[in-house]
């Protein structure tokens, strides 16, 4: 497989070329579009429907640019995967398994000989292969990637490379602590494994609680009074880490394995109020923006008003 | 043109269709569109849009169907009309009752009559009650008149019905999506030598592969609203996780219940089972990735999703509420329909398809099969056939064959459309 290291980055600079990229002149100028398909070891296919133009097919001597968000412009930060024609005027391009994409936000580009990189609108995602994965997990990595319709309605992939990884599974709220199930890809939970609650912005502060593990699954159980005595005010997170063993990097705990790129406000849970020293708080799991699992204390508002 | 020759009644027709606003997002414009797409194929399609409030359609309205506004309202458009005199001055042609009244006025009232008394087209189309009494009262003599009901008669108000009642038989027909609607339009309205059919809406084939079966996930669909009833799929759902916790519902869709939805699954302690997803567009690879849809409304004018997913080949359960999942559904062949308002009866159906791999696979290749009928080729089919035998027997005010009928039905048409004017007239208003 090519990837962009091997690729003069020819076209991101380069100048639009009228009528190949952006049509008649005084024509809608209607951008590419892509169906996608993914597969259930986590590879994806794009389809990509050039621009609506008579011979706009034959035109592509094309390629589908994935350029990370954020990203300087290094080769590393960009992947180039060729299109070839796949029949009805389409244009297909693979992201196998196998190639790695580095974890982040991936915008995916049209880009033709000498033209400009288009932005890609979504067209069909078909992503019903990610519901439910189970990688094998004596890997001892996880790959996923989910392409997701940005804000501005555009087509993107969000990408995780985890080795080893902690999967978070059901999670379960009580009025003073909050349990989580999940399974390790990697290395397994031992017996002296702890899960790291770490106050984020001050590393100096940890709480540890037991793991217990049982094979590739684990369990814990995380009390909010200990996470809620340091609160000083506003809106505080405990980030989760899985540390499997005592001579063991600590992993990052996260929820991957699905079709769903952000999870933050579709897997919700309920938040407990809670009497910390420093007043009401309210606290409960969630999932940042990068799907991984945290547990915030926040000032609890609803007790304020009932005062 | 008036009445086609018989040689012409095999050739092509010139269909105009009548709309709100073909620019905005709605089941209404999403099934207009697929059925103009269809007929497009024969024909000469044109889609008249009152209003146009954005440069480009939020659906693609196809190949070989014209679109064009009446009435410009893009702020940023050299010739926006928002702010002509008229524009602010109350419609007098529109029905006060109907929903959308008031953004209906002076110009619109002007542009569409205008539009009508000039219209060249062998059938006019209007999509919704307030354009179908325009259809009525303001059409040159000729073409064919068919005025679309897509929300039902017992939605209307008594005043909207009885203007419906005196300017309805001016039309040469009268379509529901339902059944039993059209059998309320004829019990209910009384409209002689009106032809009241019922065509379903249409639902082309999805852009995936069917469901096979095999993901234990129940998938619905819609706005988050009361009538929607989704707090009673969640209470349903809580006995189905009990027996089964390895499956699991997907809510597609946002509203104005998404909160109290929340509290109820938190409140349920359903939050590792039921999820509310947000909207999703396009919808067939959600449908695609369940094995089972749910429908728990307390009413649906037709019930579109339930065709949805069956055309992704999910068998739905359904309350058997009015109006449509009763004629979509055949009950214990491809789906199951449940009394309204029962979540035990929901989750015994539920339960049911999930306990049994085989059955609830059979039932989703019934689907598929059965909801073909949907499929915009057909419903173009029967709209065809319609179009062409009102056509052959002449519009209602024009044509040869016609004629006799047609002078009584316009006397009476005009007699009664008096009484409209009269009312009108009390109300401040007066008729054009």
């Amino acid at each position: 497989m090519t990837t962009s290291a091997d690729l003069p980055l020819r076209g991101a600079a380069a100048p639009s070329v009228s009528g190949v990229i952006t049509g008649e002149p005084g024509a809608p100028s209607e951008p590419p579009r892509a169906d996608c398909v993914a597969d259930s070891a986590g590879g994806l296919t794009f389809d990509v429907v050039p621009p609506g133009r008579p011979g706009a097919a034959e035109a592509w001597d094309a390629a589908l640019l994935l350029r990370r968000r954020g990203g300087r412009g290094a080769p590393a930060d960009e992947l180039r995967l060729p299109l070839v024609p796949a029949g009805d005027g389409r244009l297909r391009a693979a992201l196998p398994s196998t190639v790695a994409l580095p974890e982040g936000r991936w915008d995916a580009f049209a880009v033709s000989a000498g033209g400009e990189p288009e932005r890609i609108m979504p067209g069909i995602n078909d992503l019903r292969s990610l519901l439910d994965r189970r990688p094998d997990p004596e890997r001892g990595s996880v790959a996923v990637r989910i392409p997701y319709v940005t804000k501005n309605g555009n087509l993107s992939v969000r990408s995780w490379l985890r080795a080893p990884h902690a999967e978070a599974g059901e999670i379960h709220v009580t009025e003073e602590s909050v349990s989580v199930r999940g399974r390790t890809f990697g290395r397994a939970a031992g017996p002296d494994a702890v899960v790291e609650a770490r106050r984020r912005g001050d590393p100096e502060t940890v709480r540890t609680a037991p793991v217990t593990g049982e094979g590739t699954r684990f369990t814990f159980s995380l009390s909010y009074p200990e996470l809620a005595g340091p609160w000083q005010g506003g809106s505080e997170a405990w980030d989760l880490w899985l540390r499997p063993a005592a001579d063991a990097d600590a992993v990052r705990i996260g929820r991957l394995l699905d079709d769903v790129a952000e999870k933050k406000h579709i897997f919700t849970y309920p938040s407990q109020p809670l009497t910390a020293p420093n007043g009401p708080v309210r606290v409960g799991p969630y999932y940042t923006l990068d799907n991984d699992l945290s547990v915030r204390v926040a000032e609890d508002r609803s007790q304020d008003a009932a005062e | 043109m008036g009445t086609l020759r018989d040689s012409e009644l095999r050739g092509r027709m010139h269909i105009s269709f009548l709309i709100h606003n073909a620019y905005g997002i709605g089941g209404t414009i999403r099934t207009t569109y697929n059925l103009a797409r269809s007929l497009a194929d024969h024909h000469d399609v044109e889609i008249v849009s009152v209003f146009r409030h954005r440069d480009t359609p939020v659906f693609e309205p196809g190949p070989g169907v014209r679109l064009r506004h009446l009435v410009d309202i893009r702020k940023d458009s050299p010739s926006y009309e928002g702010e002509d005199p008229a524009y602010l001055r109350r419609s007098k042609a529109f029905p006060v009752a109907e929903g959308r009244y008031k953004q209906y006025n002076e110009l619109t009232d002007r542009r569409i009559a205008e539009h009508l008394r000039s219209v060249e087209a062998d059938i006019v189309v209007g999509t919704r009650p307030g354009l179908n009494v325009h259809l009525a009262r303001d059409t040159r003599r000729g073409p064919v008149l068919v005025g679309q009901e897509h929300l039902t008669l017992d939605s209307h108000s008594t005043r909207l019905r009885r203007d419906l009642r005196d300017l309805y038989p001016r039309l040469d027909a009268v379509t529901t999506v339902t059944e039993a609607d059209a059998e309320a339009y004829r019990r209910g309205l009384r409209l002689p030598g009106v032809r009241i059919e019922a065509v379903p809406n249409s639902v082309p084939e999805p852009g995936v592969e069917p469901a096979d079966g095999t993901g234990k996930w129940v998938v619905a669909a819609g706005r988050l609203a009361r009538v929607k009833r989704y707090d009673l799929l969640i209470k349903a759902f809580q006995q189905v996780v009990a027996d089964r916790p390895d499956w699991r519902l997907r809510i597609y869709g946002g509203g104005a219940e998404k909160d109290k939805l929340r509290a109820l699954i938190d409140r349920l302690g359903l939050y590792n089972h039921v999820y509310l997803m947000g909207p999703a567009n396009p919808l067939d690879p959600e449908w695609a990735k369940g094995s089972i849809g749910a429908v728990t409304s307390s009413l649906e004018s037709f019930g579109m999703t339930i065709v949805e997913a069956m055309r992704c080949g999910l068998p739905v359960v359904a309350t058997d509420c009015p109006h449509g999942p009763g004629e979509i559904i055949a009950n214990g062949v491809d789906g199951r329909l449940v009394p309204p308002g029962n979540a035990d009866a929901v989750a015994g159906a539920l339960l049911e398809l999930i306990n049994d791999d085989a059955l609830r696979r059979q039932m989703g290749r019934a689907a598929l099969k059965d909801s073909a009928r949907f499929d915009p080729s057909q419903v173009a089919g029967r709209y065809e056939t319609l179009f062409r035998e009102l056509a052959a027997r002449g519009g209602t005010r024009g044509g040869l064959r016609g004629r006799l009928r047609t002078s009584v039905q316009r006397s009476r048409g005009a007699l009664l459309g008096g009484a409209y004017a009269a009312r009108a007239a009390l109300r401040g208003g007066h008729t054009a």
